[in-house]
């Protein structure tokens, strides 16, 4: 299977929130009551009943002018995901397509996936005691749909297809825009399956990392700790048997006293 | 849209002005993306920075209500240099046309046109010199100082861009970046458009913005070519077609005029309103006016009445009387009326001065509301604050079918009549429109048969042929297409028409054969060749564009003819036939016929047919008589406004709105505030994505409530400092009529104006909001409770009312308002 | 395992039942959490009832294992948790006689010092993988680093514990015959103690407090 890319091109978002609302529709997710804070933005971040939030982000210009900045905040479908990494339960899992699915059924709750997530993605529902994400609508892909949101969306900012093909799209695109466009996505955790294409420096948006990274502790713990953790304790029983085996055990009983 | 969505692709220049299409239009992006990708610049003019500007190339701010300033100013530098694309104007328009020398610019007559009479207009200046056989006298260098393109010249020299920015507050060099970019579509072959909306119709010169642009896009050639035309971007599905269908007072459908009490016979109707042309080379289409207005009797009446008859049974207007939205509430608010239809709508919520509105209802003795959830206006009487028991109203509810729960077309704003599917039935009770009306229909006609009255027979001789009847006489099951079918037109009995023989009862293929004896009928003449024999054009769903341009011509129907860019005559040389735009040609000469779109009424190339057959000298008006409040626009300050005088002439308001004050009702609907310190900021109201109209359909749906779950008022950062109000707190937005509470939304998308030297602040809030929440809906057993709801109520509890000259549309888009901290 | 008589009581039925009580809830939370750890231990949530279930146990006998730590510590902190200088650092220097031919071991009191690194181990990352514990089960509010740093320093707690529990295991059964006995009915023999707590034997001896099984 082909390992297919999600693009969200903010050159040509609106910030319609047709996309967000389509996610809530296909994956069937409640709404939450919600306050207006100020902000077009609702819910103000991603939520358990939210896996897709259109981002509002205004900013004063140098010139007394405005610019207001939408972006498209859902996982980014690491290839080298955090989360799947540290997932106990195989929950979370890579795609054929390599984007990253949940499977609910098999979530323990632990959160752990929440914590290394560079994207701050995973939500905990106390209510159902499990995580949940975006999947890019594993379920729909794979029978030949393009996710709910890119169906939804009307400008074309949001595509779907094969790599190669939104490489080429991508280049074609960053090349009409003239360095007026920013990708973003395909230089970190093993490049990602949503990328972005902004009209500004990745560093003006809020709530998104410049540098993602694997957490150095996850990987002291997954690829250090992990199987030192077998390591060890093998030692200690490979140990103890030589022990047995070469010095026998200790001589602590007088036969006359009988005992074990 | 005098094109259509697709066709916003092939445009070189995209002016949105008084519409935020990415928001409230967010398809149309589909296509202005589209177009921006091939290279073509968006322009944002608004008051407030929208998603539409956050995606335009140029983005220019102006105050509310300023629009004809601005783009008057647009004029005066197309035509300072010399940008206009003159073998267009010079053909196609009326620039050439002189002018009755005793006619009157305002730059030299007080602001006003020359025939002011008290608050109407004599038009008697207002004409075209003629020579003796009665054609209009022409100067095709256009030097004569009569002729219309030196009136242009003078009337809009006045409007330098020190004045402009003076009054738009916009500065000066956006504009001439806006003018530059925009006068660049006058090249042949370039295309400009304008998308434009509620942010144009609702004020006092409503009709003028708009005139002022499709004056632009016929200097510029924009008219009738891909990617250009005046493009009114509808706020509902179906007003287009609606309109088309006689949604307004003065028009029946097919845009013929509702006969006065003036015009005692048929004959005296049609005289009055077919326009007559000594242009030889007009074809003049308004001459067929007497075969549409017989046709459309025919489809209400048949047989049953000769068309005198039928004609006499069509209510009539009283002269000088104004039936419009305002004048009607206005009449309601003074007890004129004892009963009410409110049907699909909220006049509640979306009645401009929603306090009166309200106010208004409760002197009825009843009302009817046909819709398909409650809403503020059923509910009036439970509203809070108001003491149900003095009401007297009796208010009875008639739930109806929604879109999907029914089977019919709607016409979208590219004039497209698209067919729609049944999906589901309707839910309990409710039932289609269409059955409603039927129903109303049969009890009317017995009561009137039974007691009689007034033009009974106006009632019990039409016919209603929409369905198998049953044995006893009524329709056992309503059928859409025989609706569809009567709008269409049959044969009423077996004739020839141009050499071609038709039986009765057959459908008219096109309104090319309708007739003026009676012949035919024709429910809508504009939607003749919608339903032929051919079958239902409207329900075609072929997605192959062999036009190359996306036209899509056999993707459902478009009138009129399926054309879908109108004066598409005018895209092509008059002399050669070959079209400006080669690269987009809409129309082509194949050495024997037309090919591409169905071609606008024109002859074969240097016949010298005119292109504009709608108009009855078949040229574009530059020059527009036909305007209640002057030929050209001219600006005039909104109602209510910040500013102590006109800056470009004593004349202060448009002089010919319909002032209620003035004629003395004295009622609190005459409330107004103009440069008052208790109201010193500008006011607009508009719309979000997540909402639609009153938000009957929407703020119960908890996805997009939880999206815009509160009225908000958004406010510029600098006003926001000196209220001393937080970004997210609750304040209070008032004007003289009335006060709404909402969330404060301080935002960097809002600037202070300098009009004049003075700071200007102006806010705005969306108006989908009212007091009604599902929390009161009254539950049965079983019933799913929502948990998601809105706060606040209708905006439109600030708006005036005022209405434009022409078209009494409301100004809510311009008026005065006050913020306080909430408590102050 | 039935004790005879003469042999020595060395320990309460108190602490053999918080012994008893601290090995349960530590090697239950060892085999849940590994079967969490490990993809391919999976299989060891099958009791549980799977994954799901299994985690909830793991975070409840977390919980439980509490007391039993706190409880083990301070029942045993004056006999295990202070070493005696220098002897108990020439014993560790000796590696205590068990790993290579020593002629003199240093002498011991109730517990060698092996066991008292283990004690040690077992307080410190006990407490430890308490507090990372309770940090990743509810990681709201806190630095998303510092959670981070939680699952490595439970995962190094682990390796540790683990480690010393298959050690103290080994010598707790067949490694040291008759040692098992101490936590199962509390009488050793004598010939046990002279070889593991010689000093502590003296002790008691020289304070007659010595108790010995006196049948049934």
């Amino acid at each position: 299977m082909a390992e297919k890319i999600k693009l969200y091109d903010a050159t040509k978002c609106t910030g319609c929130r047709g996309c967000q609302l389509a996610c809530k529709q296909w994956n069937d997710l409640p709404a939450h009551q919600t306050r207006n804070t100020g902000s077009y933005q609702n819910p103000a971040d991603l939520q358990s009943n939210t896996w897709l939030l259109m981002r509002f982000q205004e900013m004063a210009t140098d010139t007394g002018g405005v610019e207001w900045l939408f972006r498209h905040n859902a996982c980014m479908h690491c290839t080298d995901s955090a989360c799947v990494r540290v997932c106990p339960s195989e929950a979370l899992f890579h795609t054929s397509y390599g984007t990253v699915a949940l499977d609910q059924s098999k979530c323990i709750g632990c959160k752990e996936c929440m914590v290394v997530c560079p994207f701050d993605v995973p939500r905990f529902d106390p209510k159902t005691n499990k995580v949940s994400k975006c999947d890019m609508c594993f379920a729909r892909v794979e029978r030949d749909m393009e996710p709910a949101c890119v169906k939804a969306c009307p400008t074309g900012a949001l595509q779907f297809g094969d790599k190669d093909k939104m490489l080429a799209v991508i280049r074609e695109r960053t090349a009409a825009l003239g360095g007026k466009g920013y990708l973003y996505g395909d230089k970190f955790v093993g490049g990602t399956h949503m990328l972005y294409i902004l009209p500004e420096k990745p560093a003006k948006y809020a709530e998104l990392p410049e540098n993602p990274r694997i957490p150095i502790s996850l990987v002291a713990w997954k690829d250090w700790l992990k199987p030192l953790s077998l390591l060890a304790p093998g030692v200690a029983l490979a140990g103890a048997l030589l022990h047995y085996l070469t010095k026998g055990p200790k001589d602590t009983i007088n036969k006359q006293e009988g005992g074990v | 849209m005098t094109n259509h969505w697709n066709d916003i692709q092939n445009s070189d220049c995209i002016l949105i002005m008084g519409s935020n299409a990415a928001s409230n239009h967010p398809i149309s992006f589909k296509y202005v993306t589209r177009a921006q990708e091939r290279g073509a610049k968006l322009i944002s003019v608004d008051p407030r920075f929208t998603r539409t500007s956050s995606k335009a190339d140029i983005y220019a701010p102006l105050r509310s209500g300023t629009d004809i300033a601005f783009l008057g100013g647009m004029i005066k530098y197309i035509l300072d240099n010399q940008l206009i694309q003159k073998k267009y104007v010079r053909h196609y328009t009326n620039a050439t046309f002189l002018v009755n020398p005793s006619f009157k610019l305002p730059g030299e007559n007080n602001g006003v046109f020359s025939g002011l009479v008290g608050h109407k207009y004599d038009k008697s200046s207002w004409s075209f010199q003629t020579d003796a056989e009665g054609i209009i006298k022409k100067d095709m260098t256009m030097q004569d100082p009569h002729c219309v393109y030196r009136l242009l010249k003078k009337q809009y020299a006045r409007y330098t861009p020190q004045m402009v920015s003076k009054i738009t507050g916009t500065p000066e060099d956006k504009l001439l970046a806006i003018y530059k970019e925009y006068a660049g579509t006058g090249k042949t072959g370039k295309a400009g458009t304008i998308m434009y909306a509620m942010g144009w119709t609702q004020h006092t010169v409503g009709t003028q913005n708009i005139r002022t642009m499709a004056m632009i896009q016929l200097l510029l050639g924009n008219m009738g070519v891909a990617g250009g035309g005046v493009n009114a971007l509808r706020g509902e599905s179906n007003v287009q077609g609606s309109t088309d269908h006689c949604l307004l007072f003065h028009i029946l459908p097919g845009y013929l005029k509702t006969p006065k009490a003036s015009q005692p016979t048929l004959e005296a109707y049609n005289q009055k309103y077919t326009p007559k042309t000594k242009e030889p080379h007009s074809l003049n289409w308004w001459k067929n006016y007497p075969k549409y207005s017989a046709s459309l009797l025919r489809s209400h009446y048949g047989m049953n009445a000769s068309l005198e008859e039928a004609y006499h049974y069509l209510p009539k207007l009283d002269d000088g009387k104004n039936y419009s939205w305002l004048s009607l509430f206005e009449r309601m608010y003074k007890g004129g009326f004892s009963g009410f239809f409110a049907w699909g709508q909220n006049p509640a919520c979306s009645g401009a001065s929603s306090n009166e509105v309200r106010e208004a209802l409760n002197k009825l003795d009843w009302m009817v509301n046909v819709n398909i959830f409650d809403n503020e206006t059923g509910s009036f009487w439970k509203a809070p604050g108001v003491n149900s028991e003095k009401i007297k109203t009796e208010v009875f509810m008639l739930p109806c079918a929604a879109s999907m729960e029914k089977e019919g077309s709607i016409t979208n704003s590219g004039r497209w009549m698209q067919w729609r599917y049944k999906a589901v039935d309707s839910p309990g009770e409710a039932k289609p429109d269409s059955e409603i009306i039927t129903e109303l229909f049969y009890r009317l006609k017995k009561l009137y048969k039974k007691e009689g009255g007034p033009l009974a027979e106006a009632i019990t001789r039409l016919t209603w042929n929409y369905g198998p009847l049953g044995a006893d006489g009524r329709i056992r099951h309503l059928d859409t297409h025989m609706i569809a079918k009567e709008i269409n037109g049959y044969f009423l009995q077996d004739t020839t028409v141009k050499g071609k023989k038709f039986k009765k009862g057959t459908l008219v293929p096109s309104f090319a054969y309708l007739q003026d004896d009676g012949s035919t009928s024709s429910g809508n003449w504009l939607y003749c060749n919608s339903y032929t024999e051919k079958g239902n054009m409207a329900a075609r769903r072929n997605y192959k564009d062999k036009s190359g341009i996306g036209l899509y011509s056999e993707w459902s129907w478009c009138w009129p003819v399926n054309r879908r860019i109108i004066y598409n005559g005018a895209s092509v040389d008059p002399d050669t036939g070959i079209p400006w735009d080669k690269k987009d040609p809409v129309i082509m000469w194949n050495g024997s016929k037309w090919i591409g779109d169905v071609p606008d009424g024109v002859a074969p190339p240097g016949a010298g047919r005119l292109p504009f057959i709608m108009k009855p000298h078949g040229v574009g008006s530059i020059f527009g008589p036909g305007r209640a409040d002057g030929p050209f626009p001219e600006h005039y300050e909104p109602l209510e406004c910040p500013v102590e005088k006109n800056y470009l002439s004593p004349q202060m308001i448009n002089p010919v709105i319909k002032r209620w004050d003035k004629e003395g009702t004295g009622t609190p609907v005459d409330a107004r505030a103009t440069c008052d310190p208790r109201f010193p900021f500008v006011c607009s109201t508009y719309r979000v994505s997540e909402h639609w109209q009153t938000g009957v359909m929407t703020r119960w749906c908890p996805w997009l409530a939880e999206m815009q779950p509160d009225l908000f008022v958004e406010i510029s950062h600098e006003l926001a400092k000196l209220k001393g109000i937080k970004n997210g707190e609750i304040i209070t937005v008032s004007s003289i009529r009335g006060k709404v509470n909402a969330v404060a939304m301080v935002t960097h998308r809002f600037k202070p104006f300098n009009i004049a030297g003075n700071t200007v602040h102006e806010v705005g809030l969306p108006w989908h909001y009212g007091w009604i929440t599902t929390k009161m809906r009254e539950y049965v057993h079983g019933d799913k409770k929502p948990e998601i709801f809105t706060r606040g109520d209708s905006a439109n509890m600030l708006t005036p009312f005022i209405g434009d000259a022409n078209t009494m549309i409301p100004e809510s888009k311009a008026f005065m308002v006050n913020i306080e901290k909430k408590g102050v | 395992m039935i004790p005879q008589k003469g042999m020595i009581k060395v320990s309460t039925a108190f602490e053999r039942v918080i012994h008893c009580y601290l090995a349960i809830t530590c090697l239950l939370l060892i085999i849940t959490g590994l079967g969490m750890m490990f993809h391919s231990l999976n299989f060891l949530a099958q009791p549980f009832g799977g994954l799901k279930s299994m985690k909830t146990a793991h975070t409840y006998l977390g919980v439980i294992f509490i007391p039993a730590l706190f409880i083990s510590a301070l029942l045993w902190w004056k006999d295990a948790g202070i070493f005696d200088f220098p002897s108990d650092i020439e014993w560790l220097k000796k590696g205590g006689g068990y790993l290579w031919h020593v002629d003199n071991v240093p002498e011991t009191g109730k517990y060698n010092p092996g066991q008292k690194l283990f004690f040690l181990t077992v307080v410190i990352f006990g407490l430890l993988m308490i507090i990372s514990g309770f940090i990743m089960w509810f990681p709201e509010g806190y630095n998303k680093e510092t959670v981070n740093w939680m699952y490595a320093l439970h995962a190094l707690g682990l390796l540790a514990i683990l480690s010393f529990v298959i050690v103290h295991i080994y010598l707790g059964t067949i490694g040291v015959p008759g040692s098992a006995g101490a936590i199962l009915t509390g009488y050793v023999p004598k010939s046990w103690c002279l070889k593991q707590c010689p000093k502590w034997l003296r002790q008691q001896e020289k304070e007659d407090k010595l108790e010995y099984f006196e049948g049934h």
